[in-house]
């Protein structure tokens, strides 16, 4: 909704004495377009380096993976030249077993990280919500794991899960039970990472779902208070509807920057024990950039690229809905 | 009746007050566990039950991190590039916000860019880590500080976009009404009138922008070897199989995270809106 659509006067000079005449109309009119027209380029240029930066830097290294992904070509042989296979890649993915622990690890990853984020987000939102005094405090506590540095929290949890000196060990021992391999322990790595992702980002989850909760209409409430509702059904009437398009926003989010987990994995464990927390960014990063088999990772990466695109397209449809 | 009603009122709020305080500790101990690390002396931190308050405090930690051969060249890489990315992210994302936020282009046109750029941001780094290792070293640019603000930026961009138009939309349309009967023109609009107004929000933008390649460790560890090398990658070096530098990591990593804290308390005004880019107005 432009303003200039609504009011065309500005267009003449301050204090001109009003058209008396349609020829002078007619005039002023002109000026108009014309200046629409010049506002217009200059939208173009406001937005051409921008567009120019995102084509020549993004979608052009994504047309070389794609180009990439039709041919073989491994690196470490000096002077190798990519060779022509046409699909080959692509084909092979559903065979390489590898591939389908690290989807498959994914997946456990995703999905468990951000469930618990929400959940124990929403109780923590709904807590702080309640307590002015409690927002406060919380507030500065939670703004450090979020801002950390992935790669600094990655060090400090190796510090924390250290199988011998490490304090979840001694948390074990004080309470009696035998101390854990963590990380180093093919059914705990897993876990662990899970938890390291859950601490970082509870923060994101607690910070957005309050805010959402702050933003809802105080009257509902009296009036669900008057009418003599329970706090459990103005939470599962009130505040769980009217907090959809925010909870559509967070787990948009929260999964997608899970599915792109890197630092912290490649910190704490580097993909191992075995494969047991190669998740697919670990996964592709080996595959082109230790083993160097560009082709192979470029297939993968568009492979997973559609993937999150489809995901990502479910819950936009559902926000746009809303 | 009363008194029990008051002493369950009590006892509840006790209960709660626990809770937090115990959620509190789950998640800001380990950042007190960081900076402990780095100050005690070697032998407390290979100690069994852990050390929670040392009585040997020590910062050679410190000053051997600091003295490491080139310290003050990754250092400055870090810094160099960080501001580098921040300055270009904001202004040719905020000229694009701005462009997208008016109404002088087809609605469809505006619109579909708007998405576009969103789902640029979804997509994983590793999906172009590949293409762009591959072609930076075929420019001849590897390991060079301009081959990661290149990549920081196109990486940055669409985020800075979409927090600075809903910035943008939220001004008033009136003042910029004013600026037109003056006869400003579009670029006087908005480095004069409407930049200014919004500048709260390009602060917190410039903030998380900074952050975002302050932290960044994919692209670094593929693109730079040594000269161009930034911090990041200074810690990741720090480990091995074998054994932990445990206080020369915590060192390093308490000092990275120095200026981080420091910015971040800046943004909690706009905080969720940051995080949400821009979707959810906290």
């Amino acid at each position: 909704m432009s303003f200039l659509k609504r009011k065309p006067q500005p267009a003449a000079p301050a204090g001109a004495p009003a058209p008396s005449n349609s020829v002078q109309a007619l005039a002023q009119g002109a000026v108009i377009v014309q200046r629409h027209a010049k506002e217009k380029f200059y939208s173009l240029l406001f937005l051409a380096p921008a567009l120019i930066f995102l084509i020549l830097t993004n979608i052009y290294p994504l047309l070389y993976s794609l180009r990439l992904s039709f041919f073989n070509w491994n690196m470490t042989i000096p002077l190798s030249k990519p060779r022509y296979v046409g699909l080959e890649n692509y084909l092979a993915l559903p065979n390489d077993p590898i591939l389908v622990t690290s989807l498959e690890r994914t997946l456990v990853f995703v999905i468990s990280a951000v469930a618990i984020e929400f959940i124990l987000g929403l109780g923590l939102a709904l807590l702080v919500t309640s307590n002015a005094k409690a927002m406060g405090v919380i507030r500065t506590g939670f703004l450090a794991p979020m801002m950390m540095t992935p790669v600094v929290a990655g060090v400090l949890w190796r510090t924390i899960y250290h199988p011998q000196y490490g304090v979840t060990n001694w948390l074990f021992w004080l309470v009696g039970l035998p101390s854990q391999a963590w990380l180093g322990d093919p059914n705990q790595a897993l876990p662990a990472v899970i938890a390291v992702e859950i601490w970082q980002q509870l923060p994101v989850a607690t910070f957005i779902l309050a805010a959402g909760i702050q933003s809802l209409p105080a009257d509902l409430y009296k009036a669900a208070a008057v009418d003599g509702s329970s706090r459990w059904q103005a939470f599962r009437y009130i505040t769980l509807p009217l907090l959809k398009p925010v909870i559509i926003v967070l787990l948009l989010l929260r999964i997608m920057d899970a599915f792109k987990i890197f630092d912290i994995v490649y910190m704490l464990t580097y993909g191992g024990p075995g494969h047991q927390t190669e998740v697919l960014s670990m996964y592709i990063y080996k595959t082109g950039l230790k083993f160097f088999q560009v082709g192979q990772a470029a297939a993968m990466s568009w492979v997973f690229l559609i993937f999150i695109f489809l995901i990502s397209l479910y819950f936009i449809r559902q926000l746009l809905r809303e | 009746m009363l008194i029990s009603y008051r002493i369950r009122r009590i006892l509840a709020s006790v209960a709660l007050y626990a809770l937090i305080a115990l959620v509190l500790i789950i998640i800001v101990f380990p950042l007190y566990w960081l900076v402990v690390t780095s100050i005690k002396v070697d032998v407390d931190n290979a100690h069994f039950p852990p050390i929670f308050v040392p009585n040997r405090l020590t910062f050679d930690n410190y000053a051997l991190v600091l003295s490491t051969e080139n310290a003050s060249k990754f250092w400055l890489n870090s810094i160099f590039t960080a501001l580098a990315t921040t300055l270009l992210t904001c202004i040719i994302g905020s000229m694009a916000a701005y462009a997208l936020a008016k109404t002088y282009l087809a609605q469809k046109l505006r619109q579909g860019l708007i998405l576009w750029i969103l789902v640029i941001r979804i997509f994983p780094p590793v999906t172009t880590a590949i293409p762009y290792y591959i072609i930076i070293k075929n420019l001849g640019l590897s390991d060079t500080r301009f081959s990661l603000i290149l990549t920081y930026v196109s990486y940055g961009l669409p985020f800075v976009i979409w927090l600075m138009l809903g910035f943008f939309q939220d001004l008033p349309a009136d003042i910029e009404k004013a600026a037109i009967v003056d006869g400003c023109s579009m670029w006087q609009r908005f480095a004069q009138v409407v930049l200014p107004l919004a500048l709260p929000g390009l602060t917190v933008t410039a903030i998380f922008a900074f952050i975002a390649s302050w932290n960044e460790f994919l692209y670094a560890s593929i693109l730079t070897s040594y000269q161009a090398k930034t911090l990041p990658v200074v810690i990741s070096g720090y480990m091995s199989d074998k054994y932990l530098r445990w206080g020369e990591m915590s060192a390093l990593g308490t000092m990275m995270i120095v200026p981080v804290m420091a910015f971040s308390a800046f943004t909690q005004k706009y905080l969720v809106r940051g995080l949400t880019f821009g979707a959810v107005k906290g």
